[in-house]
């Protein structure tokens, strides 16, 4: 892999998790909704757009718009424990239905083709774009995503619906006595999230053409996780950076590999560990983020 | 407007509420007071549906509210304050009242995308009101501040703005002056006597003060140890010997 490529490569990964991050941060962020099972939806969206695709036969736009449809879903499925469990058990809840996406995609081999994972998905446009300008080309269309995905959010969190999703993360019974339903609210939160989680997912599987369960292991939603802690919370430009930050220690690492005298196995190890670190360093010092919750200023 | 009948609610084997009745009439102010510990703001958590009673019946405007979750009786238009305000520390003042703000266009994802105009429109006229009102509650100076920076009187002023914004038939109000500064705290009840009187609103409150209570109820009911033990004009209720005892012996 030339040194053009790889930073391509590079990029083009710290896209799609920006998405994955944006999304946990609508929901954890924007709404304080603690999901510690945000793979679940990128693992749904790779699997839906994939098999769409391979095994149904459907053109490549109807596999991302499936891939959202079925992450919106998910996250509707999931927001329905949220009336009857506390934050914390939630989450719980949260980090068991990650498991359980990744355990059927694991096991449900006539669909799934179970650890051998989906191959031979085609590529967007493949025999249009030359070979050399394909990553480029790539590269562009998840930039492109993220600037309109980063617009809509803004949008939302902006709006009177923002502003409800906001009051409920800083003080749910105060909603409640102002009438808001709260459990509806959280609902579309997760919906919202789940389909540009689910966006991420097709995005994934058109990229690296080759899917299976070992990609959507839940060490998945801790780096999401490690990209809004460093990033910051509540702001959708704090979870772009973060995930540029965290892919670049977690993807680099494995690429100086050959110029540093340590194993691979060592190298992987002190890659969990320096992003554990720097989670430490940054709820110790700087719990808000590189990037603070903008304020609203009204003149 | 308000009829609460025979309401009961316990705490393990205490009873904090023990076959209360009253009556809140529309365009009225009326006054609960008690010993700490009697069961105000019980009564209050109840009613609101944030407590579930243990027996009893709730009316509002005819309607049986008991058993309704919190959000809907709000939106009933029977609308409390805390005792201990809430404020969503990361929203500002001003983002406070137009959370209240109620039939607001775009709250869900597809008008907030959709109908930006008439969202922008409705956000105006909602800004207009919050900003006449956050003058009179002399909070302007602190529109842009985050709510959690506010001190704890300060708060209290905003969960009244809060409550304006949201234009209930009946207001529900738990101690809303404690904290605030003496001379603030007459202008506030200036101002709910102001919006009772303009508006025709029932207003429901909690106070400790006897000052306050005699200088704008029309009728107080006085609570101890979870029960009913008095009720009529500020005047009758000062000179109930029942009542002297109740304050004099629980403090």
């Amino acid at each position: 892999m030339t040194i053009v490529n790889f930073i391509i490569y590079l990029m083009t990964m710290m896209g799609i998790y920006s998405l994955l991050a944006m999304s946990l941060n609508f929901q954890v962020g924007v709404t304080g909704l603690i999901n510690f099972g945000q793979v679940a939806f990128f693992c749904i969206g790779s699997y839906t757009s994939a098999l769409l695709v391979v095994k149904a036969g459907t053109p490549i736009f109807v596999g991302f718009l499936g891939a959202m449809a079925l992450s919106g879903i998910m996250g509707y499925v999931m927001s329905i424990p949220t009336k009857s469990l506390k934050t914390d058990y939630w989450a719980i809840a949260t980090l068991a239905s990650g498991e359980i996406i990744r355990l059927i995609a694991l096991n449900e081999d006539w669909l799934t083709a179970g650890p051998f994972g989906v191959m031979g998905i085609p590529q967007i446009l493949k025999g249009i774009i030359s070979r050399d300008a394909y990553p480029f080309f790539y590269l562009f269309f998840v930039v492109a995503c993220i600037v309109v995905v980063y617009f809509l959010l803004n949008l939302l969190t902006n709006s009177p619906f923002g502003r409800n999703l906001k009051a409920i993360r800083d003080e749910e019974e105060l909603c409640l006595s102002l009438g808001k339903n709260i459990q509806n609210l959280k609902l579309k939160s997760m919906v919202v999230a789940g389909m540009v989680a689910g966006l991420a997912g097709a995005l994934f599987t058109f990229y690296i053409a080759y899917i299976s369960p070992e990609n959507f292991r839940p060490i998945e939603t801790f780096l999401m996780w490690a990209m809004i802690i460093v990033g910051g919370r509540g702001n959708h430009a704090g979870a772009i950076v973060g995930a540029v930050v965290i892919q670049l220690f977690n993807v680099s690492t494995r690429f100086l590999a050959g110029y540093v005298p340590l194993s691979t196995e060592s190298m992987g190890s002190l890659r969990m560990f320096i992003i554990g670190l720097l989670i430490i360093v940054f709820l110790l010092y700087r719990p808000e983020g590189l990037i603070k919750e903008k304020k609203k200023i009204y003149k | 407007m308000l009829a609460i009948k025979n309401l009961h609610k316990h705490f393990g084997s205490l009873k904090a509420l023990d076959d209360v009745s009253l009556e809140v009439g529309a365009d009225t102010i009326v006054g609960l007071i008690g010993p700490n510990g009697s069961g105000k703001t019980t009564l209050f958590n109840v009613v609101s549906g944030f407590y579930q009673k243990d027996g009893g019946e709730i009316y509002f405007n005819g309607e049986r509210i008991d058993g309704l979750p919190p959000n809907k009786i709000a939106r009933k238009g029977l609308c409390r304050t805390f005792q201990v305000s809430k404020a969503p520390e990361k929203l500002t003042v001003l983002e406070n009242m137009l959370l209240a703000a109620k039939h607001q266009i775009g709250e869900g994802p597809f008008s907030a995308m959709f109908m930006r105009g008439r969202v922008k429109k409705a956000e105006e006229a909602n800004l207009n009101r919050a900003l006449e009102l956050l003058d009179m509650l002399q909070l302007s100076k602190l529109k842009n501040d985050y709510a959690g920076d506010l001190s704890g009187g300060q708060k209290k002023l905003l969960s009244l703005g809060r409550i304006f914004m949201l234009e209930p038939d009946m207001i529900l109000l738990d101690e809303p002056t404690a904290g605030v500064n003496p001379t603030l705290r007459v202008q506030l009840m200036e101002a709910i006597q102001k919006l009772q009187k303009i508006e025709k609103k029932a207003v429901f409150i909690i106070e400790h003060s006897m000052k306050v209570i005699s200088g704008i109820c029309d009728s107080v009911y006085v609570l101890n140890f979870g029960q009913k033990i008095a009720e009529g004009t500020p005047e009758e209720i000062q000179k109930n010997e029942q009542v002297l005892e109740a304050y004099l012996s629980g403090s």
